[in-house]
């Protein structure tokens, strides 16, 4: 009897662990496009938005992912109408995400589990493998002119080529 | 021209001088100061090539030394018929005023024979012409060239590799200067 049931627990726990195993994206493929705020005037916060295509060995699909960015997690949403495309967003005022790399890890449900236990305990969380990282090169939130300085340069040169083509045409006139 | 009307079969020595500096030819001097500008300003794309759309100076320089030599050439043709055009149109505009000039300088010098005031008015008035011209083409056609480069380079070939995009705005931009150069309008 004792046999049976162990036989039984041990038949259980075979199947629920490959069924986890399932959930777990292998070798992870990733196609991401990252777009982050250029200028300051006309936007009152630093946005990051990062747009990743997830692509596993073993063809899992609509996983829970969540990505976090200097220790602040948020789920990712999958982008609707797409197969296995997901999209993330973090916004935060100027003067705290300045020009720079950035890194934002992705992790699933485990992951996400020892992330969140690991932040509860105070503990160094960059030892916890993410499923995969994105890379954001935020060139900073430039406070310049709008308008681009070649546009600027162009429009003095044609007002000076002007002057002299006016004065030009009056010495031939 | 008051020489110019006596005209006989035989070129006159005043009308050899009217000749000469009216000649598309142009001296020494005024011929390195178009060069000299010339290669300064086809120079200067070379900078906004290097710094701001990123060329690598050494292994682009077989290439920024062609297109600056062969801009020169062509900035520098470009120099020459405008200020040919031009030189014309001023001369005929300061005759008036250089030769009320001269003759107030001269003043009533007796010794002085007519042909003479005449030859020192053309002169005088070749010299103006010249220099008003050749300072005034240079101007007209570097506001042209800055014109022309800044569009090409950061509006019509923006979306081309630099290399491409900087052979073809300067090749094209000196191209378009020594072509306008010709008009006579």
């Amino acid at each position: 009897m004792v046999g049976k049931s162990l036989l039984n627990l041990a038949v259980f726990l075979f199947f629920s662990a490959s069924l986890a195993w399932g959930d777990k994206c292998l070798s992870p493929k990733v196609q991401s496009k990252v777009y982050s705020t250029s200028e300051s005037i006309l936007s009152s916060q630093t946005v990051f938005v990062v747009e990743f295509g997830l692509t596993c060995k073993n063809n899992v699909e609509n996983l829970n992912l969540y990505a976090d960015l200097n220790g602040f997690s948020v789920p990712a949403t999958r982008v609707e109408g797409s197969r296995g495309k997901y999209q993330v967003s973090f916004s935060d005022e100027h003067k705290k995400l300045p020009s720079g790399q950035y890194s934002v890890r992705i992790f699933d449900d485990d992951g996400f589990g020892e992330l969140r236990k690991a932040q509860r305990l105070n503990e160094d969380t960059s030892g916890i493998a993410s499923l995969f990282e994105v890379k954001i090169s935020h060139s900073g939130a430039s406070r310049s002119f709008i308008v681009q300085t070649e546009f600027v340069v162009a429009l003095l040169g044609i007002v000076v080529w002007y002057l002299a083509f006016n004065a030009k045409s009056k010495l031939q006139a | 021209m008051g020489n110019a009307r006596k005209a006989d079969a035989k070129l006159t020595k005043e009308e050899e001088l009217l000749l000469q500096d009216f000649s598309r030819n142009v001296s020494t001097k005024s011929s390195a100061l178009f060069y000299g500008n010339a290669f300064i300003v086809s120079v200067i794309p070379t900078w906004l090539f290097w710094r701001i759309h990123q060329m690598n100076p050494i292994s682009s320089a077989a290439l920024f030394i062609v297109m600056v030599l062969i801009s020169t050439g062509l900035v520098a043709y470009a120099y020459k018929n405008v200020k040919f055009i031009l030189k014309h149109k001023i001369a005929q505009k300061i005759e008036d005023g250089v030769s009320r000039e001269i003759l107030r300088s001269i003043g009533d010098d007796k010794k002085m024979s007519k042909k003479e005031k005449d030859e020192r008015i053309l002169w005088k008035k070749n010299e103006v012409a010249d220099y008003e011209a050749t300072t005034f083409s240079i101007f007209y056609n570097n506001a042209l060239y800055l014109v022309l480069i800044v569009v090409v380079s950061f509006y019509v070939l923006r979306s081309f590799s630099p290399i491409v995009n900087y052979i073809f705005s300067v090749g094209s931009t000196a191209g378009l200067l020594a072509l306008f150069s010709t008009s006579t309008k």
